[in-house]
């Protein structure tokens, strides 16, 4: 490049790289930043809100007195029963996608690292669990579960949500495994370190970024998911949050829109502040999903 | 001692070719003896089976539902191709259908179109900090939260929509949105769905967009492009590779959409507003009709199988180059 068209691009630093930019855009920018809040502000204000005076004036009118909020959510909680499903997505998060790191990555290691047969086949084999709709799912593991007793129990949820947070966490696992130099390995088997060794204080220990990614996004799936929690469960205590929020909206609807929104807020809370504190990572992981097709 | 007598011969029989990066492929290299290659084996045990019990025979298992009359309950018969036939003949399959096309076209031109827009927006603002973080906050809402937050903001009486319309004087605007006539409650969805989705679009977008080379964009400066022909002519060229990613997830994603429908229409007024995802879970777990919902969930999955044919050998090609 010579110096005069190093000076002019050097000059153009100053105008926007991608190079579209009017104030008017700005404007538009902001305006529908605002526009997305408009929800958020439904979400928050309504559960501050007694029953008849949310029947009585627009979702815009402020609450008369916002410790209501407390009274909502303790109806949401408890005699709604919002509060099991809480409890049992907390379980079955921190179940599964703990469970799901621990076999996608004995599995990555083995195909990465123990040189089985036909590692990319087994790798195949278990990434083809995320190409299916799931709506392939469902029946046969109703059926499965009626038939074993699995049915509305938690160890049939756990299971489940065990088994479908592999996949990713395989895929993500064994493309980090394949970038950790074999040296490492080789220096710790002539300190005479066993397989397991390797793989439970070298290996895993150094996956901590991936994994800290895996557990925050198969949490969250988890705790969000609705269609598996509605087939497989029916019962206060076993069913998801997300399925006992919908069963709640049906009964509460029309005479309590004020508590199946702080319903939505406690169902949603959990997700948001692990959003706020980890957003970084949030975002790591989102360029991983999308690097992963 | 190691627990495994696998690694002293594994460490010397593949010294020298430990030296490369390690691939998949190298297991042939890897020569140790019988019970150490058994116990290998073990590490993929919990996964495997794990996997193959509750996704892949559930998804085998469904295929073969799909040839019956199964009710769910007692013996099924082979019925060959009939629940299939079925399906061209059923008009609550054909409004699904339809619905399915509104949903890919409204994801597509909202989520994605609207998305690249707020990315390109937020590049060039020193706003866009602030901004990403709100377009980004209801991605981190469950999408049945979403459709209970957004039931409510539809509602015709007390609703925020309804009520802003009528006090900026478009009170003529106003709509019952979810049991209004088809396809108005499919499109009202479409935007609750696109309010939860836009975030993560316009972030993927925004990466594609810093990863974008300089040099190409000054010189089309330099060179006088500006406004709508750099983007069109330079930028969106070089965007390609991520608007392809971007376009990929928003298509097969919106073929599968379910949780908002379920939690604000349940597919109606009437199943006016079902999708192919609604309609296989109302006919295998609301009427019963097991093996003619399997065959919905098989078309699905041929549907979105063959949509993302191309898009899965790019993946592929990209996995074998580890």
């Amino acid at each position: 490049m010579t110096g005069l068209t190093e000076a002019a691009a050097g000059a153009t630093f100053e105008r926007p790289r991608i190079g579209v930019v009017r104030p008017a855009l700005h404007v538009w920018a902001l305006t529908l930043a605002v526009l997305w809040l408009v929800p958020l502000f439904v979400l928050v204000i309504t559960p501050m809100k007694s029953v008849p005076e949310y029947q009585d004036a627009s979702q815009w009118a402020l609450p008369h007195d916002p410790l209501e909020l407390f009274h909502n959510l303790k109806t949401a909680w408890t005699s709604a029963g919002l509060g099991p499903g809480f409890v049992a997505s907390l379980t079955y998060g921190l179940t599964g996608a703990a469970l799901a790191i621990v076999f996608g990555s004995l599995g990555a290691y083995a195909i990465t690292r123990l040189g089985v047969r036909l590692g990319f086949f087994w790798f195949i084999l278990v990434f083809s669990g995320t190409i299916f709709p799931f709506q392939m799912y469902l029946i046969p593991l109703f059926t499965m579960y009626t038939d074993t007793g699995l049915y509305d129990t938690w160890l049939g949820m756990a299971l489940f949500y065990t088994a479908i947070a592999i996949p990713f966490c395989l895929f993500v696992l064994r493309g980090f495994f394949s970038t950790i130099p074999a040296e490492i390995q080789d220096a710790a088997r002539l300190d005479g370190a066993g397989d397991f060794r390797i793989y439970w204080r070298i290996f895993m220990p150094l996956a901590r970024g991936p994994i800290a990614v895996l557990f925050l996004f198969q949490f969250t799936w988890i705790w969000n998911d609705l269609l598996f929690g509605l087939v497989l469960s029916t019962s206060d205590g076993i069913r998801p949050i997300m399925p006992s929020l919908l069963g709640m909206q049906g009964v509460y609807a029309g005479t309590g829109p004020p508590i199946v929104l702080a319903g939505a807020l406690i169902g949603s809370l959990p997700t948001v502040i692990l959003f706020l504190l980890l957003g970084r990572y949030l975002l790591r992981g989102l360029t991983l999903t999308a690097g992963q097709v | 001692m190691s627990r495994f007598p696998s690694a002293e011969p594994v460490r010397s029989g593949g010294g020298q070719r430990r030296l490369r990066l390690p691939t998949d492929t190298r297991s042939g290299a890897v020569s140790g003896p019988l019970a150490a290659r058994l116990v290998a084996y073990l590490y993929l045990v919990p996964m495997v089976v794990l996997v193959g019990v509750f996704l892949l025979y559930p998804a085998a298992d469904t295929v073969w539902t799909s040839l019956t009359d199964s009710t769910g309950l007692g013996s099924a018969n082979f019925v060959g191709v009939d629940n299939y036939v079925n399906l061209i003949h059923d008009s609550a399959f054909k409004t699904s259908f339809l619905n399915t096309l509104y949903w890919v076209g409204g994801v597509l031109l909202l989520q994605v179109g609207l998305g690249l827009l707020m990315a390109l927006v937020l590049s060039s603002t020193s706003l866009g900090k602030a901004l990403k973080g709100i377009f980004y906050l209801p991605a981190t809402i469950s999408a049945a939260a979403t459709g209970v937050i957004w039931f409510f903001v539809f509602t015709p009486d007390q609703g925020i929509l309804n009520s802003s319309l009528r006090f900026v004087g478009l009170g003529g605007l106003t709509h019952s949105w979810l049991t209004a006539d088809p396809p108005l409650n499919t499109w009202s969805m479409i935007v609750a769905f696109t309010w939860q989705g836009l975030g993560p679009t316009m972030l993927l977008f925004l990466v594609g967009l810093q990863s974008i080379p300089r040099e190409p964009i000054e010189a089309a400066l330099v060179d006088g492009a500006t406004g709508f022909r750099l983007f069109w002519h330079v930028t969106l060229p070089l965007l390609r590779p991520m608007t392809a990613v971007v376009v990929g997830i928003s298509l097969i994603n919106s073929f599968k959409v379910f949780d908002i429908i379920w939690a604000m229409t349940q597919g109606g007024p009437y199943r006016s507003s079902e999708t192919l995802a609604v309609t296989m879970y109302r006919e295998s777990f609301v009427s019963f009709h097991v093996g003619y919902g399997a065959s919905v969930a098989v078309l699905l999955t041929l549907i979105v199988l063959v949509l993302s044919i191309f898009y899965l050998r790019a993946m592929f090609r990209r996995i074998e180059k580890y």
